[in-house]
């Protein structure tokens, strides 16, 4: 596991303010498949890089890789799979230019199926290089679910996008990523052994002490060690998820974004932000067999729109392009 | 993170203190459907029991807060001459302070305008929401073309079928007006019609919104009727 923060500091990670020169992470995740992560994903990255960033997509899913395929780009020689089998040691020789200025791509084509996903050394090793790489910002494109090589991605990026699509099961999914990724992120934050003990009991739904709410939670750890009781809540402040709904086609479904950050708001004490929205259109399934973004192919859709949005209010927590990034506020 | 128990009416319904009776009317309306009880956005998480009880917390603080006179006499009970001073309250504003405004949230607008950080509070967003307030889309005059009457509909929260009833229009022929099917709309005076409506059940402009729209109706038709001639 990768132990960034442990104690001390909570804002290390999440919120933190990278070396000068580090890129800035963004990891996007969601917790089931088919809601469109690498869809947005990769249009984010496109409508950045085109205002003049220097972005790199990583395709984080080992397993699914298809991130190279949304940017229409070769599967290329080298890529992740072999870094993570230590065939090859320097990650910028996996970087690979994508056709579009300013946007190149690490893919995650070719894994050994036998040993896809990364062991927590080489995790470690991945998440520092990646900040490394002399460019503004590190997209990490997640695969589904919430295993912990996912999480890690998730909770060490200086932002984590969570997207999901106006259906029952992909709320399902996408609560059940913000509680792995919460419980984590809280462990990650308390120092004695006890309270960690704690948090990992609450982890799993029937516990033997009842706690069935992150609110629970707080009360037992505080009842425990009121110290930790406030590191848990300073933590808290510093875990920030942005919410996309993605393919939403009537004004309640936009709406549910706004009830989605109540509920995490209400039920995990996080204030979640809501970043915005993308509406179901025709010209997706145009772009995703085009193989191109859709960003760039129909750059003035209701879809295209509303992704260029996000990635201004994204580029707000970026520095000027080409420079050291800045301290988002 | 307080359980619904001990947080304030003001807290339950997500507004400030200071927030004014239309607020806690919108305020309210977007926490029944977030407790509702067919709500996607408690799926899964929440048990039918803690909705239920959400929702029953959300009647409560409507109760008193959409009543002057309870009102008055909960914020002097909760030591709130409005907030000051209130830790609660003071992180709250901080995060109201935030940049992340809804009206760029809501509406695309120019792509290649910056709209720039703006503050944005709860109460707004959803007074934004439900558009109340004139929305840059539509102040800038310009085009107003399938796609943008759309957008001035979603941000009203309003739906096809709600303009339909109101309006008398066919459904269909509002989806047709969004979707910009020329050749499957009527003639254009019954299109400048269903515009007018459509544009006066948003409160949009009764005059401009119809000429732009038809200006690109008919300059569709001419167009198809050119390409048969020749």
């Amino acid at each position: 596991m990768i132990e960034p923060v442990r104690g001390g500091d909570p804002s290390a990670s999440m919120s933190s303010s990278p070396a000068p020169d580090a890129a800035r992470m963004i990891a996007v995740g969601g917790g089931k498949g088919g809601v469109g992560k690498t869809f947005v994903t990769v249009n984010l990255a496109t409508a950045i890089a085109r205002e003049g960033y220097d972005v790199v997509v990583v395709d984080g899913d080992l397993e699914g890789a298809n991130t190279h395929t949304c940017l229409g780009v070769p599967p290329p020689p080298l890529s992740l799979a072999d870094f993570v089998a230590n065939r090859e040691e320097e990650l910028s020789k996996l970087v690979v230019p994508t056709g579009i200025p300013n946007l190149s791509l690490v893919a995650a084509t070719h894994a050994n199926l036998a040993a896809a996903q990364p062991g927590h050394f080489q995790r470690v090793r991945l998440l520092s290089r990646l900040r490394q790489l002399p460019v503004d910002l590190v997209l990490i494109d997640l695969g589904a679910g919430t295993a912990p090589a996912v999480m890690d991605y998730f909770l060490v990026g200086d932002d984590g996008l969570l997207v999901f699509c106006p259906e029952p099961t992909s709320i399902e999914n996408a609560y059940a990523f913000l509680r792995a990724a919460f419980y984590r992120r809280m462990r990650l934050g308390m120092v004695t052994h006890s309270v960690r003990g704690l948090v990992t009991q609450a982890m799993d739904q029937r516990n033997e002490k009842g706690i069935r709410t992150p609110a629970d939670l707080l009360r037992e750890i505080e009842a425990l060690d009121p110290a930790e009781g406030g590191r848990f809540t300073e933590t808290l402040k510093c875990f920030r998820p942005r919410l996309i709904v993605n393919d939403v086609r009537t004004a309640d479904e936009i709406k549910l974004g706004f009830s989605v950050r109540s509920v995490c708001k209400s039920y995990f004490g996080l204030d979640a932000d809501y970043l915005g929205y993308v509406n179901h259109d025709q010209g997706v399934r145009q772009s995703v067999v085009s193989r191109r973004p859709l960003v760039d192919i129909n750059p003035n859709c209701d879809a295209a729109v509303y992704l260029r949005r996000i990635a201004r209010k994204l580029i707000q927590t970026l520095g000027q392009p080409g420079g050291a990034p800045e301290e988002a506020s | 993170m307080t359980s619904f128990d001990h947080q304030t009416h003001y807290e339950i319904l997500e507004i400030r203190p200071d927030a004014s009776a239309e607020d806690v009317e919108r305020a309210y309306r977007m926490a029944l459907s977030t407790y509702g009880s067919d709500s996607m956005a408690v799926y899964s998480l929440l048990g039918e029991e803690e909705v239920s009880s959400a929702r029953e917390r959300v009647e409560l603080a409507y109760e008193v807060l959409s009543d002057s006179t309870a009102r008055q006499r909960y914020d002097a009970q909760i030591g709130a001459d409005g907030w000051e001073g209130h830790e609660a309250f003071e992180q709250r504003i901080e995060l109201d302070d935030l940049p992340g405004d809804v009206e760029e949230l809501m509406i695309p607008g120019e792509p290649e305008t910056d709209p720039g950080p703006a503050p944005a509070r709860t109460a707004q967003q959803l007074l934004t929401l439900d558009g109340v307030e004139p929305s840059e889309d539509e102040s800038e005059g310009g085009v107003f073309d399938g796609a943008r009457l759309r957008r001035a509909r979603l941000l009203r929260g309003v739906e096809v079928d709600q303009i339909a009833e109101l309006t008398k229009v066919n459904p269909t022929y509002l989806h047709f007006i969004e979707e910009e099917r020329f050749d499957d709309l009527p003639a254009t005076v019954y299109v400048r019609g269903f515009v007018t409506a459509y544009a006066r059940a948003l409160g949009l402009d009764a005059h401009d919104v119809p000429l732009s729209y038809v200006e690109r109706l008919q300059q569709h038709r001419a167009e198809r009727a050119g390409r048969s001639r020749r």
